[in-house]
């Protein structure tokens, strides 16, 4: 039997531990039934939805935008900054970019996909329950459920694929996979195929930073696994609410607009 | 004494219905969490045939059932092959129930008695009659000429307030300290309910879906809507709606969602109606209605052409 002592010992040598790697003790809330606490509105801070990967300021497609339209600066969020492509895909992945104006499902308001809903410049919520986590994100109404016990395959893919989660000690660590072909990683044109494979972990990092991680798979696209990492960071104004971004509206006249009735 | 009395109040049951207990959440509220359906073939009016008659037996809603679902099953041959073109979907797609709601009322509407909307105000009927004047004018002109369904911008089921529709009534509801948020499977809309009793938005900024804020009524949560858009128009509203709706676990497998449409621009009085949802053994299924959106390019363009062919 231990001595209370050593119990104390022991206790403070679990909390000194650091908070990188796995299966660390994370820092910050509880939820009811002792788990980190996720709950809360969140919004990542890079510009890793123009591109993952580190990048110059540069002019936007749109002329008429000028400054606002034109792409701002970051450095990127890919670890080792390669995204691994397979010869034939990066040539694709370039072919997008060039045309991205009428490739990237983002100008027709189309479903994000996973990992890119999570660093859309939109807020999301998080909504923590015992046996599934809502994530609802301000772009598009997207949301996703995540099955904290494994509903088994996906039976078809979708645009926001099916997620499965589980806890590896304090982090939420989600599998998703029945992810479509249809969505790209950012506007540079970073695409996957429907092999896509993601392996997301979300650690608290005190009351109002999380550590996002994606491991992201697809053997037709890439020559092996690669990894993105970010903070996440609370929303912390008063009142703070997702809003409505129904943007289906204003993609319309760009849509439909050449089988619009000439007056 | 006045306390007891109270008390005594809060424990009477709803008429005809035994006193159940809903569980609670890890966080202490009343648990309205899982996968619930609305389908039902109960329309919101009461039909001219059951005029005077507020509530079916149990055999009355049986026989109702079984012609509603006979009468509606588009898979039997009608008179000819345009008949059946027309009717486009089959049997398979639809999913509007095949039962009566559990209350065995005849209409969703429980006010006015009748069972029927309440007349417009001069007011409503002119709106009403500019809207169905635009559609037969200008029925397929622009993608704004279509109804909001056909736009994937807003179905029934998503309201607010929530209403069976032709197919994927189904919803699921997250609660967590402060919030109840409740998935939509048509077009994934998600209502977020706070709590904290918030301030709504300001008046000048305007949702499809309005601004919900919510609380709870001993295990009712009660839900008021405003904020709505002069696009939303549920039933001919304006953007002065203010929607009030009521979730009340009554057994293990129902909630009794009961709404209240107040806007005195179209209705000279506040009318109410009642849906009862049934726990569903299904899951929610992403519905990506304006990613396969054919139908729009498919109506715009047949006009364009059929406009081509009437100018020869």
């Amino acid at each position: 039997m231990l001595q209370p002592y050593k119990v104390w010992m022991i206790t403070a040598v679990l909390l000194a531990l650091p908070a990188a790697g796995q299966g660390t003790a994370a820092r910050g809330p509880r939820t009811a039934d002792g788990k980190p606490n996720l709950n809360g509105i969140w919004q990542v801070l890079t510009t890793a939805n123009w591109d993952l990967q580190g990048h110059a300021a540069a002019a936007g497609p749109m002329i008429p935008l000028g400054a606002i339209g034109a792409m701002p600066p970051g450095q990127g969020v890919v670890e080792g900054e390669e995204i691994p492509y397979k010869p034939e895909a990066l040539a694709t992945k370039k072919a997008n970019f060039a045309d991205r104006l009428k490739l990237d499902p983002e100008v027709k308001c189309y479903l994000p996909g996973v990992p890119r809903a999570t660093y859309m410049p939109f807020p999301f919520q998080i909504v923590q329950t015992p046996k599934f986590i809502l994530i609802t994100y301000e772009y598009a109404n997207a949301a996703r459920t995540i099955y904290m016990e494994d509903p088994g395959p996906p039976p078809i893919d979708s645009w926001m694929g099916q997620s499965v989660g589980h806890w590896e000690g304090d982090t939420l660590v989600v599998d998703v996979t029945g992810l479509n072909d249809q969505t790209w990683f950012d506007r540079a044109g970073n695409f996957h195929s429907d092999a896509l494979h993601v392996v997301e972990r979300y650690t608290l990092r005190g009351g109002d930073t999380l550590l996002y991680e994606a491991t992201i798979e697809d053997k037709n696209v890439f020559t092996k696994p690669w990894k993105i990492s970010m903070p996440i960071y609370r929303r912390l104004e008063k009142n703070v609410q997702l809003m409505e971004f129904k943007c289906v509206e204003f993609v319309e006249e760009l849509m439909y607009g050449q089988y619009r009735k000439k007056q | 004494m006045n306390l007891l009395l109270v008390c005594v109040l809060i424990a009477l049951p709803l008429v005809g219905q035994p006193v159940w207990t809903p569980p609670r959440t890890v966080d202490g509220q009343p648990d309205l969490q899982g996968v619930w359906t609305n389908a039902t073939i109960t329309p919101l009016e009461r039909p001219a045939e059951l005029a005077g008659k507020a509530f079916f037996t149990k055999a009355e809603a049986a026989a109702y059932e079984q012609k509603v679902v006979a009468d509606a099953n588009v898979d039997r041959r009608r008179s000819d092959i345009s008949t059946d073109v027309a009717l486009a979907y089959n049997e398979a797609w639809w999913d509007r129930g095949t039962k009566v709601v559990k209350t065995l009322r005849t209409s969703l509407i429980v006010d006015p008695a009748d069972g029927k909307l309440p007349a417009l105000t001069a007011d409503g009927e002119r709106r009403a009659a500019a809207l169905a004047e635009q559609a037969r004018l200008h029925p397929a002109d622009g993608p704004e000429s279509r109804r909001l369904t056909e736009r994937c911008i807003l179905w029934p089921t998503a309201g607010p307030p929530m209403l069976p529709s032709a197919y994927n009534n189904n919803y699921q509801i997250f609660q967590s300290p402060g919030y109840v948020a409740i998935g939509i499977e048509m077009i994934h809309d998600i209502r977020i309910i706070p709590l904290d009793n918030r301030p709504h938005l300001p008046s000048n900024v305007r949702q499809w879906l309005g601004d919900a804020r919510g609380h709870w009524e001993g295990n009712t949560l009660v839900v008021e809507t405003t904020n709505f858009t002069d696009k939303t128009r549920f039933r001919n509203t304006s953007e002065k709606l203010r929607l009030t709706e009521r979730f009340t676990r009554t057994d293990p497998d129902t909630i009794l969602y009961e709404f209240t449409v107040d806007d005195p621009a179209t209705y000279a009085k506040p009318w109410k109606a009642q849906v009862t949802m049934s726990r569903s053994p299904s899951r929610v299924y992403e519905y990506a209605c304006h990613e396969g959106n054919y139908g729009m390019v498919g109506i715009l363009a047949g006009a364009r052409a059929e406009e081509k062919g009437s100018n020869k």
